[in-house]
């Protein structure tokens, strides 16, 4: 069932635990307006690698998929915009 | 996972109880991400009507022990996943398993210090946060419970949808992470 176009389960743990580490590295180090886009980005990526690295829901059905990944990008998008709106108040 | 989405397809016009099953598993996530979803709309809704609240609760917060334990949940479930593609399910559900009351052990580390900083704070977002980790703290007991539970019989069906269970838990703690931690 293996399908050569699936990112390697390792691969992914790798990307999740260096977007972790840059997440909080992020956090306290750059700027707010920068820091609301690359803390959205990289949890973005991480929701990403756990939705088609981990679970593989586009095989079964590209629609969840895309419903979880849809999800996660406004919860993302909204705490990015916080943060950000944070650092120019 | 992979297992029974292709025995699923191939005799999609006939209703079967795996496929009830399955619908059913999905009403549950949803539900889950919708509540998960409102609490964590509250929180940033807050966090935004009240910075100076926001700006003491971050210092409360353990950044660290946070990281720790997402590297924790996210190498539990790669071993959810290995299970799920049929590589010795039994010894990486336990695997999971055990990560995931690892993640829950150093919860329990930060509450100590975090919980009587809070005490001390009023208002909502001192009260919104340990009722969201706390939830998801729940969540990730009771699902490393059936992790356990299922290793012991490992069925395909079972292992993929504990493991499809455990990786939604995964999800909403990354995102719990820039909402509430990385702010």
């Amino acid at each position: 069932m293996h399908s050569t176009r699936d990112l390697p389960l390792p691969v992914a743990l790798v990307g999740l635990l260096v977007a972790t580490g840059l997440s909080l590295f992020a956090a306290p180090h750059l700027p707010a307006e920068f820091r609301g886009l690359a803390i959205a980005g990289l949890s973005l990526t991480k929701a990403v690698l756990v939705v088609l690295g981990f679970m593989r829901l586009q095989r079964e059905s590209r629609a969840l998929a895309g419903a979880l990944i849809a999800y996660a990008t406004l919860v993302c998008l909204l705490a990015g915009g916080r943060i950000a709106l944070a650092g120019l108040s | 996972m992979t297992v029974t989405v292709a025995s699923r397809s191939l005799d999609g016009a006939k209703p079967t109880s795996e496929g009830g099953t399955e619908l059913l598993l999905w009403v549950l996530v949803w539900s889950e991400l919708v509540v998960f979803g409102a609490l964590l709309g509250a929180f940033l809704l807050l966090g935004m009507l009240d910075p100076p609240a926001l700006t003491t609760l971050h210092r409360a917060l353990d950044l660290n022990l946070a990281g720790i334990a997402t590297a924790v949940l996210m190498t539990s479930g790669f071993f959810a996943a290995c299970a799920a593609y049929g590589r010795n399910p039994r010894r990486n559900l336990i695997a999971a398993a055990l990560g995931g009351f690892v993640f829950c052990g150093l919860k329990i580390a930060a509450f100590a210090h975090e919980l009587p900083a809070l005490g001390a704070m009023e208002g909502r977002l001192a009260e919104l946060y340990p009722l969201i980790v706390g939830f998801h703290f729940a969540h990730v007991l009771f699902v490393a419970g059936l992790l356990l539970l299922v290793a012991w019989r490992p069925a395909p069906s079972h292992v993929a949808t504990v493991a499809t269970v455990w990786h939604v838990i995964d999800l909403v703690w990354l995102l719990i992470l820039p909402v509430i931690y990385l702010g």
